[in-house]
């Protein structure tokens, strides 16, 4: 009864309040109760792959949005996870709940792999140099194709679950785990040391903060997130394959990129709010005008940035709440003086 | 009024039951957005429309229509767009058969799909031996549910390929009097070009007494499949002395091959696979430098491989102003599954596969009888595919022409196809070597 109280007060007084955390009430709600409308196999086939492309595009914010370490060859860490589960589950018969923490482990190497000789390359370098990494990866599998399965990929990976409302209700639970998981990361202390770097480096290290380990942090953490993606992404219903022209390709370095400035970066909900907007946007456009949907994904993502250079959800945020200039504490935008400290609010919005 | 209502919705239920009880549906599947695309759904029109005008197809008492259901696979972009567009489909589009498919790793994905719903596929545009080698034979009940109807599997395209490669030989042994051909190969960085270039690596020098091919490789080059340029490889190659260049490509590399070589007259006659060279716009796509170039195909114009092969391509190309790809295979494969549906005389998935595998029907491509894998039999007395060169300005077949299949136990056995014409060595590469 205390933690029914307890939560019903929190609730009241910490979510209640402020229409960005009813907003995300709302959604996991939904999220949570939608087989309960509909089963059908093709929403819940593309809601499984929006919250395993949400992880993914979390993963980049992460690394790229919280520390500054742009990383335009993402597909590295998903498609290192995916092959690495993809083979164990195809060569040794191991079952997911073995090959998806081991393609989780080896992805998180792989970030610590690319972070070691990366950690003296800024900037646009930095960006270039990690786009190398998947390309040399698809290399690897090509040149042996009898083991990585070449350019045809690996198949016959056992599937997750035996039903599609099974296979849903673990990938959310897993993608939203991480998620408060990051979540609770990128608040602490750890988070701010990583806002730090991504401002200025070298005062950070003035302070006396190791950036090194912190970066190498920052990268395992992706790693192990863009991972585990992509670890249940080759055992889900939507994969049925790992091929390098699949999870290594370009476009799948490029998709989280896309997505999280598209919903606003170094925020977490930001690339979760892209994916869910544009990945449903984009699968549907190839239903209803297959021809022009590129088009009109590329003019949709232009509009954004050009009117919500901050992201999408950032956009929505600073419209419907505002900052006290006193305490820092957030408020919905028809308040007039702060739930916190009683301190007038300004009319316009600050970040 | 209630009752009258009520009344009218019953019989706009019934009806609508038996209308959608007399469609048998049809996914067509493809890169609809690409040329590879564009001619599967063609293909499928073309057969739809025919078998429809004809009066449909009774089953069991009831007459049926063909009714084509667009899935737009985007196989060219990678991703998950293949396993939704036909699960998509099969559940919400209600398709009942599946015709055609492009790329390998996404037919692989597709086809788990189709089997996942025990759909039958025909898969119409792929060749990659592993969608049927090592699942039909390994595990029939859960693949049975797929048949390849066009191309034939990537093997025996390379084996067509070596007797086109034999023939050119053995025409500049007798037209300019080169005993030993040298031969280069300029394959693409590709598994399924792999296993190509290593048989030919041996085949070519091996003496012609133990069935080699008599010649001499003077070296492999590999470009990338999206390479821009291959001046550098074409001019080794010549440097090298090459007479003749095998081609293993399938992407767009296949189109700055023909550029390149044409345009650098480079002395080495062209033969092989090379994708892009059976497409109509092949001689716009290189500048017009491609003319000359060679390659394995299906179709070309005026050759007669069947009786049915030249109206489909007269009447293909008039409705749609282009030579069909082989991915417009889709026509036949709609005749193969609708002859299949009348000897079973029923709709059922099982009994449907049992006809097919006792398909015998003499197609736009050849005469096709499915082995154990649910393949393509391939040979003299089924498919073999046909050897195509552009030869002023239009995609002639030069192959099979005289083709003696086994001169030592069928010394008798010639195989000829109406309408083939002898292969031509380029100008610039007769005049180079002649003499010489």
């Amino acid at each position: 009864m205390y933690y029914v109280r307890y939560l019903v007060r929190y609730l009241q007084n910490e979510v209640l309040v402020l229409p960005s955390r009813v907003i995300v009430l709302v959604f996991v709600a939904s999220l949570l109760a939608f087989p309960l409308l509909t089963q059908d196999p093709n929403i819940l086939r593309t809601l499984i792959v929006t919250a395993l492309f949400s992880l993914y595009a979390v993963s980049w914010d992460l690394l790229s949005g919280y520390t500054g370490q742009v990383s335009l060859g993402h597909a590295l860490f998903f498609g290192s996870g995916a092959y690495a589960s993809a083979l164990l589950s195809s060569h040794l018969s191991l079952p997911p709940y073995a090959t998806v923490p081991a393609g989780a482990a080896v992805a998180t190497a792989a970030g610590l792999l690319v972070g070691l000789p990366c950690l003296r390359l800024r900037k646009h370098y930095l960006a270039l140099a990690t786009l190398a990494f998947p390309i040399m990866l698809t290399g690897f599998v090509l040149a042996f194709p009898g083991f990585s399965g070449g350019e045809g990929g690996v198949w016959r990976i056992a599937r997750l679950t035996s039903t599609r409302v099974a296979e849903y209700y673990l990938i959310l639970g897993v993608a939203l785990g991480a998620v408060v998981v990051l979540w609770r990361v990128v608040e602490s202390r750890v988070g701010l040391i990583f806002h730090a770097i991504r401002e200025d480096e070298t005062a950070a290290r003035a302070l006396g903060i190791n950036t090194v380990r912190y970066k190498l942090l920052a990268f395992a953490l992706s790693g192990l997130t863009a991972g585990a993606a992509g670890a249940l992404y080759a055992h889900s219903s939507a994969a049925r394959i790992v091929a390098p022209g699949v999870v290594l390709s370009l476009f799948m370095s490029f998709q989280p990129v896309i997505w999280t400035i598209f919903g606003g970066a170094a925020t977490i909900y930001g690339p979760i709010t892209g994916v869910f907007v544009l990945y449903p946007l984009l699968d549907t456009l190839n239903v209803v005008i297959p021809k022009y949907r590129m088009l009109v994904f590329a003019l949709l993502v232009l509009l954004i940035l050009r009117f919500m250079p901050q992201g999408i959800s950032t956009w929505i945020r600073d419209a419907i709440e505002r900052v006290c200039p006193s305490c820092r504490v957030r408020n919905i935008a028809t308040r007039r003086a702060c739930r916190a400290c009683g301190a007038p609010l300004q009319a316009q919005s600050p970040r | 009024m209630k009752s009258l209502i009520s009344c009218l919705a019953l019989a706009v239920f019934a009806f609508g039951s038996a209308v959608s009880g007399q469609v048998i549906r049809i996914g067509v599947v493809g890169p609809m957005t690409f040329i590879q695309g564009k001619h599967h759904w063609q293909g499928a029109t073309l057969a739809a429309e025919e078998i429809n005008a004809a009066g449909g197809v009774t089953v069991g008492g009831r007459t049926y229509t063909i009714e084509l259901v667009r899935v737009d696979s985007n196989e060219m972009q990678p991703g998950p767009d293949a396993v939704s567009a036909v699960e998509r489909a099969i559940t919400a589009s209600k398709v009942d058969f599946l015709v055609g498919g492009f790329r390998t790793e996404a037919m692989l994905a597709m086809t788990e799909v189709a089997c996942d719903y025990k759909k039958i596929f025909l898969i119409a545009g792929a060749a990659d031996n592993k969608l049927l080698q090592g699942r039909v034979d390994k595990n029939y009940n859960r693949y049975k549910y797929l048949f390849r109807v066009t191309p034939a599997r990537s093997t025996y395209l390379a084996q067509a390929a070596f007797i086109q490669l034999r023939e050119v030989m053995d025409l500049f042994r007798h037209e300019l009097g080169i005993a030993e051909p040298k031969i280069a190969i300029l394959a693409e960085q590709a598994e399924w070009a792999t296993p190509i270039v290593t048989f030919l690596s041996l085949q070519i020098n091996a003496p012609l007494a133990v069935g080699g091919l008599g010649g001499r490789l003077v070296g492999t080059w590999r470009p990338s499949a999206l390479a821009t340029s291959l001046t550098a490889e074409l001019t080794a190659i010549e440097r090298a002395g090459a007479q003749i260049v095998f081609t293993v490509f399938s992407g767009p590399v296949g189109v700055v091959f023909g550029r390149d070589w044409g345009r650098l007259q480079i002395p080495v006659a062209a033969v092989g696979i090379n994708v892009e060279a059976q497409a109509q716009g092949w001689l716009d796509a290189t500048g017009g430098f491609g003319a000359y170039a060679a390659t394995v195909g299906i179709y070309a114009s005026g050759v007669e491989v069947t009786p049915t092969t030249v109206p489909f391509i007269e009447q293909f190309t008039s409705r749609f102003g282009e030579l069909p790809l082989f991915t417009a295979g889709t026509y036949d494969a709609l005749y193969i599954l609708m002859d299949a549906i009348l000897r079973a005389d029923s709709l059922q998935t099982d009994a449907v596969i049992k006809a097919l595998e006792a398909t015998d029907y003499v197609s736009t491509i050849g005469r096709i009888v499915f082995d154990e894998l649910h393949d393509l039999m391939w040979g003299p007395d089924y498919v073999t595919g046909i050897g195509v060169q552009w030869q002023d300005g239009t995609p002639v077949a030069f192959w099979p022409r005289e083709w003696r299949p086994d001169p030592q136990k069928l010394p008798d056995l010639v195989i000829s196809a109406p309408g083939t014409v002898p292969y031509v060595i380029p100008p610039w590469v007769r005049d180079h070597w002649k003499g010489k």
